[in-house]
Formats: structure tokens, sequence, C-alpha cells
């Protein structure tokens, strides 16, 4: 099976630290696939470099075979890979309903004229967009608040509206930066469940997270990150209990040579 | 955008239709020519401090270019009026021409830069049409400016007594708010504020921010040009003081109040920072010492303007009702 | 071209002493913009506050120069500190709009207020040296415009020193650097910004006191200095004094040249063309470091 996302060699360094190093794996369609890793490990810089928020210094990333390297993030977001990230990010102004309508416009056929003017090709394209909105804020369990302003949500209630909308464009991918972090550990298995409905309906996730509960009931395939690369990878039972993983959570083994990597 | 009430909604339509029909039996209401002059003033600057707004409350863009375009505007309609013999109307035309071009020209390189860069790029920017006013004396006539401008001219009637200048005004000012409205409450406006609330999250869902900044940046040039060009022709002369710093903090204290970002908080302190002056009957000097603290205190104490005022203290009491 | 050599060095020393004052009032600015993060835009006000109050107290000092000085860098100062203590600290870290806006209002508040007490008509400030100076060869120069330059001189050795050596200095420079750090080991932030705005109010309190009786004084002349000081700091790098040094020499040197020998006009036009491409192809400036570089 060809893979939907494809990462081969990517470095990236900040002022000589190599934060990421030669990193490559790939990630199937129709997955659940987990990144895990001890912090500083270079996840979060290797997401931004997939997701066009980082410039690779060098390796490349594939998006169904097609190559989105160093392209802006909007670009990357409409090519189909979307994102969440670690400080929950929602537009604190509008609320619930409006903060998924923005991500309407791009995914639209409509133009900037047709928006102005609100012309029945606009108006048809706006209660599509409504409609969908709708059906993903159900989704998340947000419906009750769908008018109120995202400023008074709650910090878990925030996370699921960036969930929504980072699925509203219809994307092939959603990377998810740190989905429980955070959350109130009764609504784990929530956020869980809504990610495996997601799933269902054919949407691909990478889901970075340091739960391994989390990880384990949700992944059907687990890629551990070290120093900056891909470690290991497989089930996530077996990921879990391989040694080479639990040292590189607790720590090095004498004889191997430490790597000066920077968190983050 | 936030869900108002119906009783809000027909008090809002029913109070913005009066307003326009007082304005648009203002000079049937005053003889005054002062009056009419004021009048006049406070229209056009409060199209450009609506155009700011679009440039800095829906962008979040703090341009002092602004000012550029307005004297630019000015000049224009001068130099075609009484250098090239064109009727004030192509005057007008052109200073939306050239200013869309001007508009477009900068901004494309200068969106790029960040915060402080931008701010600071843009008072160059100004500072440099001040200085090519005063420089270059062949098209510009330099210090003394182009005076004695002519009063606008359609098919036989003139527009030469305060009365009708006024009415140019107001057909102006209306078209002008009608169509930022219009811009704002569309889905433009909404990504507009988006891309200024967090613009990182509005890339990640695939909105470029330049081409909407860009779109903004433009539309605001030209509206505040042709504000200026029409301006000019109240004046009745275009010198380089119409670059004076002044009208930019004019329009800032009107955009800063009213608040950023609400196109009926604008308007209405627009209309306040009209009339107060002539109320009170300040000097110049102290009216600006005054907006100037005013400026101070807002920031501190009212950083959004009324507007955002009021829609914090909404926020609280929906907040308290959810408890 | 044949240039008169007095001519020349005429034009070179006039330069410097140009160049050493707008130095002197753009470190100011790299000085708040990298403590605070905050362009002020009120700078070229205090300035002006230094020179209306060196104008207003000579007379009491029998139009003696040295406690004339003194008086208008301590109130300057005084003025700086009050408005950082009562009205900027309000404003957050990472609201640089609202900082710009609130330094805005403070200059419309300094300007249109000394215009409305003391009107726009400019003035002319006499010392106890009057016009007297000193000959050399064929170039006269006059004490004032001497003893500005030492001045100058002799407040960037000083602060020098201070930013180098002294714990109030290091603190600037460790927060300009990287504030969260400088917290992190103790440094009270609101205590190095009241020092930095004091510091930066005394040296635009002391250009204005020395500019005072060289050129006119009236309520708009921080105007167009403090918008070649915007220049210099953006060129030099904001947040980086020798770049902000460099640059006002050479600017310094640049307008006395080129006014020397051709329109005074095209001067300020290249300054700002060229302020413009450089925002443009580096908006961090051309000698690029985060934080107070010393040396």
């Amino acid at each position: 099976m060809t893979p939907l996302l494809e990462v081969t060699n990517l470095m990236k360094a900040f002022r000589g630290v190599r934060a990421v190093d030669g990193a490559s794996f790939s990630v199937q369609p129709g997955s659940i696939t987990g990144l895990i890793g001890p912090n500083g490990s270079g996840k979060s810089t290797a997401i931004d470099c997939i997701s066009g928020f980082q410039r690779a210094n060098s390796g490349s990333v594939h998006l169904e075979g097609r190559a989105i390297t160093g392209l802006p993030p909007q670009q990357i977001a409409r090519s189909g890979l979307t994102r969440t990230f670690q400080d929950v990010r929602v537009y604190d102004g509008y609320s619930v309903l409006e903060n998924l309508l923005v991500v309407a416009k791009p995914f639209e056929t409509t133009s900037w004229a047709d928006a102005f003017l609100r012309n029945a090709k606009f108006r048809e394209a706006e209660r599509e967009a409504q409609g969908r909105a709708r059906d993903f804020i159900d989704l998340v369990g947000l419906t009750k608040l769908i008018d109120a302003p995202a400023l008074i949500l709650s910090y878990g209630q925030k996370k699921l509206l960036a969930f929504a909308a980072a699925m509203m464009s219809n994307p092939r991918i959603v990377v998810l930066d740190e989905p429980v972090a955070g959350v109130n550990p009764t609504r784990v298995n929530e956020v869980a469940e809504i990610v495996r409905r997601a799933n269902q309906a054919g949407t691909t996730f990478l889901v970075i997270e340091h739960n391994v509960e989390f990880i384990t009931s949700l992944c059907d395939h687990v890629i551990v990150f070290d120093r900056g690369r891909k470690l290991t990878e497989g089930p996530p039972l077996e990921v879990h209990r391989d040694p080479l993983v639990l040292d590189a959570y607790l720590g090095v083994e004498p004889g191997h040579e430490p790597n000066l990597v920077r968190a983050g | 955008m936030k869900r108002a009430s119906r009783s809000f909604v027909g008090a809002k339509a029913a109070g913005i239709t009066l307003a326009v029909i007082a304005l648009t039996l203002l000079p049937s209401l005053t003889s005054s020519n002062y009056f009419l002059g004021v009048a006049v003033s406070g229209l056009l600057m409060t199209v450009a401090a609506a155009a700011l707004n679009l440039v800095y409350g829906f962008a979040g863009l703090l341009s002092f270019a602004q000012l550029g375009f307005w004297g630019v505007g000015a000049y224009c309609s001068a130099i075609i009026v009484m250098d090239a013999g064109g009727s004030f109307w192509s005057g007008v035309l052109v200073a939306a021409v050239v200013n869309a071009l001007l508009g477009l020209a900068f901004g494309f390189p200068i969106l790029r830069t960040r915060t402080h860069a931008f701010v600071v790029a843009t008072i160059t920017f100004a500072l440099l049409c001040n200085l090519v006013a005063r420089d270059w004396i062949s098209v510009t006539r330099g210090p003394l400016g182009i005076p004695g401008l002519p009063a606008p001219y359609l098919l036989g009637y003139e527009f030469d007594r305060s009365a009708r200048f006024y009415y140019i005004a107001l057909g102006y000012a209306v078209l002008a708010l009608c169509f930022l409205y219009a811009l704002g409450t569309s889905r433009i406006g909404l990504t507009l504020k988006a891309i200024k609330q967090n613009e990182p999250l509005a890339q990640s869902q695939g909105v470029a921010p330049l081409p909407y900044k860009l779109a903004a940046f433009t539309v605001a040039a030209v509206i505040t040009g042709m504000a200026g060009a029409i301006f000019a022709f109240h004046l009745r002369v275009v010198d380089p003081l119409i670059f004076d710093f002044y009208y930019m903090q004019t329009f800032l204290i009107i955009v800063i109040i009213g608040g950023t970002g609400s196109f009926w908080g604008v308007v209405i302190a627009g209309g306040a920072m009209v009339i107060l002056p002539e109320v009170l009957r300040f000097s110049n000097d102290l009216r600006m010492v005054i907006y100037g603290a005013i400026l101070v205190a807002a920031m501190i104490g009212m950083p959004r303007g009324v507007a955002g005022w009021m829609e914090d203290r909404r926020l609280a009491s929906l907040r308290a009702r959810l408890r | 071209m044949t240039v008169d050599p007095t001519y020349a060095l005429e034009l070179i020393l006039n330069g410097l002493m140009l160049g050493l004052l707008y130095a002197l009032i753009a470190v100011g600015l790299a000085l708040i913009f990298g403590v605070l993060q905050v362009v002020n835009f009120a700078h070229g006000e205090l300035m002006m506050l230094g020179s209306f109050t060196m104008s207003l107290v000579l007379p009491f000092f029998g139009l003696s120069y040295w406690p004339s000085l003194a008086v208008a860098v301590i109130i300057t100062a005084v003025f700086g500190a009050a408005f950082y203590e009562f009205l900027l600290s309000r404003v957050g870290q990472g609201e640089f709009e609202r900082s710009i806006l609130i330094t805005l209002g403070l200059s419309m508040v300094l300007l249109y207020g000394a215009q409305y007490i003391f009107t726009a008509t400019p003035r002319m400030v006499d010392t106890s040296w009057g016009f007297d100076g000193i000959e050399i060869g064929a170039i006269r120069m006059t004490w004032t415009r001497i003893v500005a330059a030492g001045v100058a001189l002799a407040a960037f050795a000083g602060l020098y020193s201070l930013l180098r050596w002294t714990q109030i200095g290091r603190a600037m420079r460790a927060v300009a650097q990287n504030r969260d750090a400088a917290l992190m080991v103790g440094l009270k932030p609101r205590t190095v910004s009241r020092n930095a705005v004091t510091l930066a109010a005394a040296l635009c309190g002391l250009a204005g006191g020395a500019l005072a009786p060289i050129q006119l004084v009236q309520p708009g002349m921080g105007q167009p200095i403090i918008f070649k000081a915007f220049a210099l700091v953006i060129i030099g790098g904001l947040g980086n004094i020798p770049g902000a040094i460099v640059t006002s020499l050479t600017l310094g040197m640049l307008e006395s040249w080129i006014g020397g020998f051709y329109d005074i006009v095209w001067q300020e036009g290249s300054v700002f063309v060229i302020m413009i491409v450089v925002i443009i192809l580096r908006p961090e400036g051309l000698f690029h470091r985060g934080g107070i570089r010393v040396g």
C-alpha cells in the first residue's frame, strides 16, 4: 500500500543543534498512527516541518505521492493535511460556529466577488458549509455551545473545537498534537471515541501523545522518536514493552553516546 | 459577529434611518456655511477612519500609510483639475486608480514584514509622500501648494455653495461606508479578522494571509485616497500640510475610541469627534492635547474602544449566566 | 571637484556633532526597544522637553550653561521615569500596538501642549558663551557646538561603562537578550524597564539641552529628528546600540556633506528610501542581533 504520508530523511537544525536528524517514517492511509517519544526527541519539530510551520534543512515530505516539502502551511492544508496545535488554538473572538465557518472559505469554489455580493452561488456554498460545520460540532459534542464565544469555553472544549476545525475541510490526514494533554482523565476516552469515529469515516490520523493508555487504545501503529529520528515502530503493546524504548524514556545505557537535542 | 435580539436590530435600523434622514436634511436645517464645512470634514474623515479600521481593526495592521494615501489622493484630484484640465470627477477617479496602484506596489513588499518594522515602514511611506509633495516642485508646486481649486461642475450644475458641496461629501460617505460595511460583514471580513486573531491558525486552515492583507490594504488606500481627493476641494487648496500627522492622529483616535474592528463604533465615534470640538469650542492645540490624553487613557483602560468595552461586558454577563 | 579644505573640515566637524547628538537620541530609542520591546513615539518630544527646559531655566542661572543643562537632564529623566511608572508599565509585554499608541498619545500631549502654552514661534536660546568660540585657522567653531560634541562623547563613554560594568547596565542587557531567563534569575523587569526609560529620557534631555543653543527651539523640533532616529534604529537594528551609533554618525556626516554640496532636499528622501529598502530586505536591520550589544 502506498503510504499516505511519507517522510524521508528529514533534517532540521537550530543554530547547529539538530532537532530532527534524518527522520524517516510513513503513515498508512486509513490508520490511526501514534507518534511518541521522550521530550526533546524532535516530534514537534518534525510535525512543524511536515505541516509547513518550519522549513526543513533537508529531506522530503510526500503526501499521497506529491511533494509538500517547504510549502507554506496554507498550501499544505489545502493539499489535505491539517493539524491541531499543542497550545490549543481557536479564535477567541468568534463563536464555535464561526470558528468553523472561517475554515470553509478556502475550500469552497466561491470567489471573493461571490462572497462580497452574497449571490446565489455563494449562499448555496454557505448553506452547505453551515451544514458541514454543524455535523462536526455534533461529532465533538459541542452542539449546545454552537453560538457561544470560544473565549468562554473550557480548555477541553477548546481542544474539541480545534479538532472540529481541523476536520472541517475534509482532509485526508489530520495531525493531532497532544490532543488529550491537560484534558480531564475521565474525558480522555470520549476524545478517543471521537477520533475513532472520524477515522471510520475515512480520515487518517497521526497522533502525537504522551498518554500511554490513549495511544494503546486508539492507535493501530506506533512510531517511536528518539534524538531526532525514528527509533522503532510497531503495534502499541509491542512498542511499549521494547527495551530500547524504555531506555529512551528513562535514561541512556552506558556506552551510548549522548546527543544534545534541543527540546521541542 | 453576534446574534442580536429582534428589538435591538429594529432599534438599530430605526436609528440608522433617522441619522441618514437628518444628514440629508442638514443643509436645510442650518444656513451656516461653517457648520456645513465641519460636517463635510467630519464625513470625509470618518470615511478615512473607517478605511483605517479595515486595515487595523480587521486585518490587524497598524498602518500609517493611510496618511500618505489621503494626501496623494488630494494632490491627484488637484493636479488633474488644475494642470490637466480634467473635471473634478475624473480627478477623484484618478486618485482612486493611483492609490490602488500605490497600495499594491507598496503593500506587496511591506506586508511581509513584522509588527514594528511594518509600522515604521508605513510611517516612512507617509513621510516620503510628504517629502515628494514638498520638493517635486514641477508637479506639486512645492511648499506653496496648489491654491484656488474651483468648485466641482456637473452637467451645468455647479457645486459652488457649501450646501451643494455637502451633498458630494455625503453621497461619497454613504457609498464608501456601505461598501465597507458590506465588506466587513462578508466572509472576507470574517477571514480577515481570523488572520488578525491568529495568523498561524488561519494558515493551518488553508488561508493564505498575504492576499487578504493586500486586499484590505489596497481597498483602504483607494477609499482614503478618494476621500482625500474630495477633501482637497473642500479646502479649495492643496499643500504639503495635507500630510500633517494631525490627520492621521484624528483617524486613529476615531478608530481607537470607537473600537478597532467595530464598524458602527467607528462611525459613531467619527460623528462624536466632529461634533464635540465644535460644541466645546476648544482651540485646535488644546483639542489635540485632549485627544492625546484620551489615547493614553484608552490604551490603559479601554484598549478596544467603546465597542470593545461593551463587548467585554456582554461576555462577562454571559460567563456569569453560564455558572 | 576641488574642495576648499577648510569648508570640508567644517562640514566634517559639523557632521560629527550632528551625528553625535542624533546618536544620543537613537541610542535611547534602541535602549527602550531592547529592554521594553516598545517603539517610543514620544522620544522626539522628550528631546523637545529637554530643549524647552534648557531655554526656560537658563535665565534663572544667569545664562550659565552647566547648571541649566543639568536641570534639563534631570527634569526630562524624572518625566520619563514618571511616564513609565504610571502609564507605560500598564501596557503588557507583547502588546506592541498598545505601546506604540500610548507613546503616540504622549507625544501628542507634549507637542500640542507645548504649542498651546508656548505657541509655535521658534525661540532663540542664549547662553553665557553667546556666539564665542575658537578659531583654528580659517575655521570658526562656537563653544556651544564644541561643548555639545564633548558632552555627547562623555555621555557615550558613561553609557558604555554603565552597560558594560555596572549591575544596572548588565541587568538591562540581560532583559534585552532574554527576558524570561532574566526573570528567572531574579531580575525585576519593572525596575530594569524603569531604569532603561529613565536613562533614555536623560539622554534625550541631554541632547535637547545641548541642541537648544545651537538650533531654534520650537514645539515641533522633535518630529524630524525622531523620524531620522527611527531610520537609524531600523537600519542599525532595533536594540543594537553600536549599530545605532555607527549609523547615526554616518547619517550626520552624510547630511552635512550632502547639505553642503547638493540640494538639502535629497538627503531626507534618500534616508527614507534606504530605510524602506532595508526594512523590506532585512527587517531585523543591517547589524542584526537580538538584545543590546555593547561591543
